[in-house]
């Protein structure tokens, strides 16, 4: 039995039925349109949309609940990023069906990493791809077609030295730089009203464009940071979107990716002397510290010296650790020295390990390839989404 | 496009009725509200909440395209400086639809930089220019009309041979002098949240413009002390203070392309590409001529040696004693 008042019904339509002494969605069932528009005091265009609402109530199932053993065959697909290290932080690459943050100082990579990702996504099946297609949406205007066109060629021809069987050889006639831009849908929003309008039609969007696994907001934050001075609309919007977006990632089973600003917060320092008051910059992602309950996972891009480094900050199932990448004319790549070692096979690890010293503080002198899964105690205080800047 | 009402949205009078009385009145404010409190305001059934949000959304929401339809001609997505290197290295140019900042202490170049863009944006496009006219907003008072005469001539003597072509170039850079510009930033009460939210407006509104008439928008900035770590120097110098661009980091992420001008050694100056969505990091060597600003091929070019956060990038200033503060930069030259 369900009580009426939580049928999604008008407001005015509910009333009415409540006082006409229906209190069960049950007590309608039986009930002609044309009974129920008398009974009930409503139109008959009232009772019909009534009726309407309740019969499609009941074909759905209450609750679809899955079992953790479907829930583990979902998750083992994620999207490669080319960084191997990165890859193996993330456990394999960002996975489909959730909602990862990536933040970081401006020109770190955060664009760069998402535009890898929109075209490693379609890298075909027999690839070890997903053979998806990607949806970017972009509010700063930091997309440029020809640094996609780039990564494109770079992936294709990556795919292309490695086409061994006839299958393999057959995807890599529809797998070229033309049909990666052609499985690119592109949404330029230029302030936050677009931005939630777009989000409302997405739904529609995917159920048109099946195959899209991956979706890009470039950047979630530009929009959001000016013309509220109410910072409590800004907040309730967030949610909103937020919700709408995990919405999405788990029904299409897509990939959500959106990007996050670094802002300055000023925190005081202690132990000054009295009478002066002394404040501190520290970068904090921005958005508010609400705000970072939403992403399922976060990754921070930042600089260590001249080192680009990744650290994941919040993530359900993986370490907290950070690895170092970098960003070539060819897209987003491991870090050069690194490149070599993780590709090599572990008896000719120890020789080659030695001489790299220059990355020497994201490596541990273990002999393992999975050294990057291991929590690795000098990097715990890069680990914190926090870099001291100054005042 | 966010202000549009509802009514002109496809809304039907009777529910626009119920929401104006809630001031609910633009499609901005209808999609602010959650699918309950449209169930509410609205008195409509959650199933036709939802399908008037979505109704509205298709009013507002912008065209999606694949990249495909999108990629176009080098010449159409990029507006060349003229400068062989510096074009190779950011694929074409300058961006069109995007903000490209020129940041650097005075004297460096900036505005030389900004005349000579004015310069090769009149030109026709058999000759690399986007064959438009100009907007040049000028803040400070710099700009020189006799600069930019003598710019043009020296740099394409051919092109600029008669006075007629000359002034017909002239008449197409359209000068707004907004001197109180500056006054108005300085005078906020010092309110840094006031000033960023005014700036990222103000970004929005020329992003907007930038990709709506796919322009290229240049604008310049300039260059304050920055104290604590530098983050990529030694630990012996860290802490020191240096100079970096101006206005902070979250306006850092709002430019597309960062460019720094600083001084190098004797009368070499540098072009630094600090941030960019297509180029890596790079030096280029150059000077200031009667003809703008000439590269200096070979030098120290570094296409792909990084220093570090570009945010933070510690700018050269024309002293003996580099990253330092303690004497100001002199002003001599051309501004």
């Amino acid at each position: 039995m369900k009580p009426l008042s939580a049928a999604p019904l008008s407001p005015s339509v509910k009333v009415k039925l409540l006082r006409a002494g229906f209190d069960w969605e049950e007590e309608l069932r039986g009930l002609e349109p044309l009974e129920l528009s008398r009974e009930g005091g409503l139109s008959l265009e009232e009772a019909l949309e009534v009726q309407q609402i309740l019969t499609r109530g009941v074909e759905q199932p209450g609750g679809g609940g899955l079992t953790a053993l479907e829930l583990l065959q979902q998750e083992e697909r994620s999207i490669v990023t080319f960084c191997s290290q990165l890859d193996a932080l993330l456990g394999g690459g960002v996975p489909l069906g959730r909602t990862s943050e990536v933040c970081g100082t401006p020109g770190v990579g955060k664009t760069q990493l998402c535009l890898q990702l929109c075209v490693d996504v379609q890298i075909p099946e027999c690839f070890g791809g997903l053979g998806g297609h990607a949806v970017f949406v972009d509010t700063e205007g930091s997309l440029v077609v020809q640094r996609v066109v780039d990564l494109a060629q770079a992936a294709v021809h990556h795919c292309s030295l490695q086409d061994h069987d006839p299958e393999q050889q057959e995807a890599m006639k529809t797998f070229t730089m033309e049909t990666i831009l052609e499985h690119l849908h592109l949404m330029r929003c230029h302030d936050y009203v677009e931005l939630l309008a777009q989000v409302h039609l997405l739904p529609d969007f995917l159920v048109r464009h099946s195959k899209v696994r991956l979706l890009v907001i470039d950047s979630l934050a530009f929009p959001f940071r000016r013309h509220f001075e109410d910072l409590s609309v800004r907040t309730r919007l967030l949610n909103g979107l937020a919700q709408q977006l995990l919405q999405i990632a788990s029904q299409h089973s897509v990939a959500v990716v959106w990007t996050n600003q670094m802002t300055t917060q000023l925190v005081p320092v202690l132990g000054e002397t009295p009478g002066h008051r002394a404040a501190r910059g520290l970068l904090v992602p921005a958005l508010g510290e609400t705000w970072g309950h939403w992403a399922t996972q976060r990754l921070l891009l930042h600089w260590e010296g001249p080192h680009r480094l990744a650290s994941v900050f919040k993530s359900p199932n993986n370490m907290e650790s950070s690895v170092s990448y970098s960003i070539t004319q060819q897209g987003f790549r491991d870090a050069s020295s690194s490149l070599s070692e993780s590709k090599q096979p572990s008896s000719s690890l120890s020789e080659s390990k030695q001489p790299s010293s220059s990355l020497s503080e994201s490596k541990q002198p273990s002999s393992s390839l999975s050294e990057s899964k291991q929590p690795s105690s000098s990097l715990s205080e890069s680990k914190r989404p926090r870099m001291q800047e100054g005042q | 496009m966010a202000s549009k009402k509802l009514r002109r949205a496809g809304v039907s009078p009777q529910v626009c009725e119920l929401l104006k009385r809630h001031r609910v009145e633009s499609c901005q404010d209808l999609l602010s509200l959650s699918p309950l409190e449209v169930m509410r305001l609205a008195g409509l059934s959650h199933q036709r909440a939802l399908s008037l949000l979505r109704s509205v959304s298709t009013h507002c929401a912008p065209p999606v395209a694949t990249l495909l339809e999108l990629w176009k001609p080098t010449s159409e997505s990029f507006f060349s400086t003229s400068l062989p290197a510096l074009d190779r290295l950011l694929r074409g140019g300058l961006p069109r639809g995007t903000i490209t900042e020129v940041a650097g202490p005075s004297g460096c170049g900036k505005t030389q930089m900004c005349v000579m863009l004015s310069v090769l944006a009149t030109l026709p496009s058999s000759l690399g220019g986007l064959d438009a006219a100009v907007v040049y907003i000028d803040t400070e008072a710099a700009f020189s009309a006799q600069r930019l005469v003598g710019m043009a001539q020296a740099r394409f003597p051919h092109h600029f041979s008669s006075r007629e072509r000359l002034l017909q170039m002239a008449g197409r850079v359209h000068v707004f002098r907004e001197l109180t510009c500056q006054d108005i930033l300085n005078s906020l009460p010092g309110n840094l949240a006031t000033r960023s939210n005014l700036l990222s407006h103000q970004a929005s509104v020329l992003k907007y413009l930038a990709h709506r008439f796919n322009i290229p928008v240049v604008l310049t900035n300039q260059i304050t002390t920055h104290l604590g770590n530098t983050g990529s120097e030694a630990p012996g110098q860290a802490d020191s203070g240096f100079v970096t661009a101006a206005l902070g980091n979250t306006w850092s992420h709002t430019v597309n392309t960062r460019l720094i001008v600083q001084y190098g050694d004797g009368r070499q100056r540098q072009i630094v590409i600090a941030k960019s969505p297509v180029a890596p990091y790079a030096v280029l060597n150059y000077t200031i001529q009667q003809e703008g600003i000439r590269l200096h091929e070979g030098g120290n070019q570094e296409p792909m040696g990084e220093t570090g956060d570009p945010v933070l990038q510690p700018i050269r200033v024309r002293t003996e004693f580099n990253y330092s503060l303690s004497r100001p930069a002199e002003t001599d030259g051309y501004r």
